[in-house]
């Protein structure tokens, strides 16, 4: 069994060469290795969506996605949304429309809305409902998440 | 300050919403220390057993292992047990195991995956006992006792002829007891009389930050990093199972991942400490979530109810007879019941009452805090059985509270404080806005049929004779640190407070930032719970930001050669007729250096009342209004919300973005339970107890259209306000069954309300 492997991956824009264990998971990796502490771990089992980062723009649960599986790809996390320190039109809607209490879910919740709007920049009421069945929150009873999501789409995906 | 020109009608943005949005937020979970060592809990597979042995050698060895706790190491403390009031949960199980999932030891190492399989190498030599998993088998004649003789602690302390008992009988935690008038004697004068009875079940709090916290001790003094709802209340249990003085243990709070309840109260805090004293490093213990679903849960229930009535529906009395599933250990039950048992009679005038509520111990995972304190369970039963009674009398269920619904002003209960609220007025607005009155009443044909279902919950806010300590920092530059303990856990306090300190001060909001809470420096309070925050605790910060603010006048009188009364604050300069003097300035010519700060004061302590029937007058209603429109499929007893109307009285909203959330935050969770979400227990075993298969709502499981609303009746709070956080839990379980009723003339009494019970009453009915 090999002990380590080289993984060449993009995270939030950057390039990072990692020499990851075969078991070692994004979320650890993310956390641990690089200090990027927005990536939260509720459920770590892919149940609760608050780990969600995407990869190449795909929305996935970094608690159950090997580090090994990320060579080539490109991550993005909380931390790279901001670009230069102006909110993402997401970032914003959920600031704006106080789409969060705890903030526990809201990084993985942000980017998983992020890519909901990159495929479906104008998504109906049904199609928000759904793609948020991916990520809970058991704060706000969900509506003025849907709400910001909404006025995210409005303003047209950043 | 009404109307329009109120600040409180501009919407704000939430002071910790860009830390929270952009990832930056900081939780327990994230804290990290140098030399910091991983913990991970053996728990216990048996429900009930005695422990023979328990032998750590083997995982002591394993590499990568520092400490290994047992009950050994816990029963050499000076006070190992912990509980509300009564004190009966060890820091770590040392004679027997009382609920799967019991702690029965502890590794400490330098990662988690280590301490993880040091766990497998404790051999723990159990002898199985017999277990009671429910109610009514640990209430049978010669059930296993959980305990075999009494255990530590008092019963809650209640007014005059009230009963509150601790551990009256076999397998019984605690006892409370009221009555007001001759109820046997208004029951046997009434004209109905209804007997009815409810099942109400247990569910988990989910919050999605785990129960973690990092211990380090230090010669004498032990510090915590802890998601705790309860800062201060964690620092005596602590100072208290040390041994040590409250002054050389200090606790970290930052924002909390969630908690509804979850993570009030002491619960493995000791055993991280523990840990970190034996390994002579900081230890961190993270649980699962698998692990918090067997840490704590709502209280499962049965809730009896024997209700008079005129003929032309006026009640006249109730008799109540509750029985509440403490679980294995205390917890918070002792608190639960008295508050269960006390709100039981609603919204209602009566002309007698008389409750007995008791807490019951079985194998199963412990019960305590849960968003509403019994409020949920008394409101679910009680606003269930006015609906029943409305029904059977032939009267609109609407018609039968309005007749009953105590007024504004009238007191709860004798010797308790008056109604603030008027509870007629949500009632009606619920009716106009889910259109109670043109509702199109369930059709005979077809398998779906529609009805709509109404309730009022309430309950007593702010915790009894409460009491709160707060200070505010002037800098300067008239930049301001409002320094208290009630812990951001998603309810706005952060927000809230400041807004309290910036309005008092006359400065713009993001002028004031809410200090880290720390309880070597925080001025202490009673824990982050029964909706509080905003009136206790913002009574307090109102009173240091005034205290501040008068020290500031104070000053600049000095300065200006004039008295303060003749000054007034505005955005950091002082006001003297037409002149504005600028603060800054005057501080830095007088004081130089690193200039000064004005330290404001505040504190409030809600009087003691030995009159009162919880010994303080309650310091205001929390009423939760709901309207429910359901679907019912009569062929699979699916039940479908169409519409949701939930209202809440925020006395007058100091945030009110905030308060909505709250509202539609606490329905949704009454909203899962009414339907589909329960802790399962199959025997002895809990049967769901993973995120997996632990259901709860989704965006998808939303009404199809959810509405919330705030009425503002005024409160004792700051600028009029009131607590909010729980209401919208409250009336949600019993308006859906309402509905139900109302669509397929069938009752369901025990929640969720699930295809099969629904379909099951159906077929009943047939």
């Amino acid at each position: 069994m090999t002990d380590a492997i080289e993984v060449a991956v993009t995270i939030n824009g950057r390039g990072h060469r990692l020499t990851v264990p075969p078991r070692r998971v994004l979320a650890d990796v993310l956390r641990e290795d690089l200090q990027l502490l927005g990536c939260k771990i509720g459920c770590d089992q892919a149940v609760c969506g608050a780990c969600t980062v995407l990869v190449d723009g795909m929305p996935v649960t970094a608690c159950t996605t090997f580090a090994f599986e990320l060579d080539g790809r490109a991550v993005t996390t909380i931390e790279g949304l901001a670009a230069g320190g102006i909110l993402d039109p997401v970032q914003r809607a959920f600031l704006e429309h106080s789409a969060f209490q705890c903030g526990f879910c809201t990084p993985g919740m942000i980017l998983s809305v992020k890519a909901l709007l990159a495929r479906h920049p104008e998504p109906d009421e049904r199609l928000i409902r759904q793609w948020l069945n991916a990520n809970i929150c058991r704060c706000t009873g969900y509506q003025m998440i849907v709400e910001a999501v909404r006025a995210a789409a409005r303003i047209g995906p950043g | 300050m009404d109307g329009a020109a109120s600040p409180f009608r501009a919407p704000v943005v939430a002071l910790d919403g860009p830390d929270k949005v952009t990832g930056a937020a900081r939780y327990t979970f994230d804290v990290s220390l140098p030399g910091m060592l991983h913990a991970k809990v053996l728990r216990s597979p048996h429900a009930h057993a005695r422990i023979r042995s328990i032998d750590p050698r083997y995982a002591e060895t394993l590499p990568g292992v520092v400490a290994v706790v047992t009950g050994a190491d816990a029963a050499r403390l000076p006070d190992p047990y912990y509980g509300v009031a009564i004190r009966d949960q060890p820091v770590v199980a040392f004679d027997k195991v009382r609920y799967v999932g019991d702690m029965v030891a502890a590794v400490a190492a330098i990662d988690e995956e280590t301490a993880y399989r040091a766990l497998t190498l404790i051999a723990v030599h159990y002898e199985k006992l017999p277990a009671v998993t429910t109610i009514d088998e640990a209430l049978a004649e010669g059930a296993p006792l959980l305990f075999d003789t009494p255990v530590a602690g008092e019963p809650i302390k209640l007014g005059d002829g009230l009963i509150s008992l601790k551990e009256p009988r076999p397998n019984v935690l605690c006892e409370f007891g009221y009555a007001h008038g001759d109820a046997d004697a208004a029951l046997a004068e009434s004209d109905r009389v209804f007997e009815d009875r409810f099942h109400f079940s247990r569910i988990n709090h989910f919050h999605l930050e785990p129960h973690v916290n990092v211990a380090r001790v230090t010669g004498e003094q032990i510090e915590l990093w802890s998601c705790n709802q309860d800062p201060f209340v964690l620092r005596s249990d602590i100072a208290r199972i040390f041994g040590r003085p409250a002054n050389n243990i200090r606790i970290h709070a930052s924002y909390v991942g969630g908690g509804f309840g979850g993570k009030s109260f002491c619960k493995m805090e000791p055993l991280v400490v523990l840990l970190a004293m034996k390994a002579g490093r900081p230890v961190r213990l993270c649980l699962s979530l698998d692990e918090s679903l067997l840490t704590l849960t709502k209280h499962a229930g049965i809730l009896m109810l024997k209700t008079g009535v005129t003929k032309d529906g006026r009640l006249t009395a109730r008799k109540s007879e509750i029985q509440l599933d403490g679980g294995a250990y205390s917890d918070a039950s002792a608190l639960t019941v008295v508050k269960t048992g006390y709100r039981i009679t609603g919204p209602y005038r009566w002309d007698a009452v008389a409750t007995r509520a008791y807490a019951v111990r079985t194998n199963t995972v412990p019960a305590g805090s849960f968003r509403g304190f019994g409020g949920t369970q008394a409101s679910f039963a009680s606003e269930s059985q006015i609906d029943m009674i409305a029904r059977r009398l032939g009267i609109d269920p609407y018609d039968f509270r309005c007749k009953n619904l105590l007024a504004p002003g009238e007191p709860f209960r004798p010797g308790d404080s008056g109604i603030d609220s008027d509870l007629a007025k949500g009632l009606d607005e619920v009716v106009e806005r889910i259109g109670y009155r043109q509702r199109v009443r369930s059709s005979a044909q077809g398998h779906k049929a529609r009805g709509m279902g109404l309730s009022i919950g309430i309950k007593d806010g702010g915790g009894t004779g409460n009491h709160a300590q707060a200070l505010v920092k002037l800098y300067s530059s008239g930049r301001a640190i409002v320094s208290a303990a009630a812990v951001e856990i998603g309810q706005g306090a952060t927000t809230t407070l400041s807004r309290i300190a910036a309005e008092t001060l006359n400065l713009p909001l993001d002028w004031v930032r809410y200090g880290a809470i720390d309880t070597d420096l925080t001025p202490l309070d009673n824990g982050t719970h029964a909706s509080c925050g905003t009136v206790v605790t913002g009574i307090a910060v109102m009173r240091a930001a005034a205290d501040a603010r008068a020290q500031v006048l104070e000053f600049a009188s000095e300065r200006l050669g004039c008295t303060a009364a003749e000054l007034a604050l505005d955005n950091w300069t002082v006001r003297r007729g037409n002149y504005a003097h600028p603060l800054a300035p005057m501080i830095a010519e007088h004081y130089g250096g690193a200039g000064f700060e004005f330290i404001g004061r505040g504190m409030v302590k809600v009087p003691n009342d030995p009159k009162a029937p919880l010994t303080a007058a309650s310091l205001f209603w929390m009423p939760s209004w709901v309207g429910a429109e359901v679907e019912v499929d009569r062929e699979t007893g699916k039940v479908q919300v169409v519409q949701l109307v939930v209202g809440a009285d925020s006395g007058r909203s100091v945030n009110a973005i905030a308060c909505r959330g709250q509202v539609e935050g606490a329905a949704l969770q009454a909203f899962g339970q009414s339907l589909f979400e329960e802790l399962r227990y199959n025997g002895a075993e809990p049967a769901n107890a993973t995120p997996l298969a632990y259901r709860v709502p989704l965006a998808g499981d939303l009404p199809e259209r959810y509405e919330s609303f705030v009425l503002e009746h005024g409160g004792p709070g700051p600028f009029g306000a009131k607590g909010i956080g729980e209401s919208g839990m409250l009336g949600v379980a019993a308006a859906i069954a309402n509905a139900i009723e109302d669509a397929v003339g069938v009752r369901v009494t025990q929640i969720p309300f699930t295809p099969e019970r629904v379909l099951a009453a159906i077929e009943a009915a047939r």
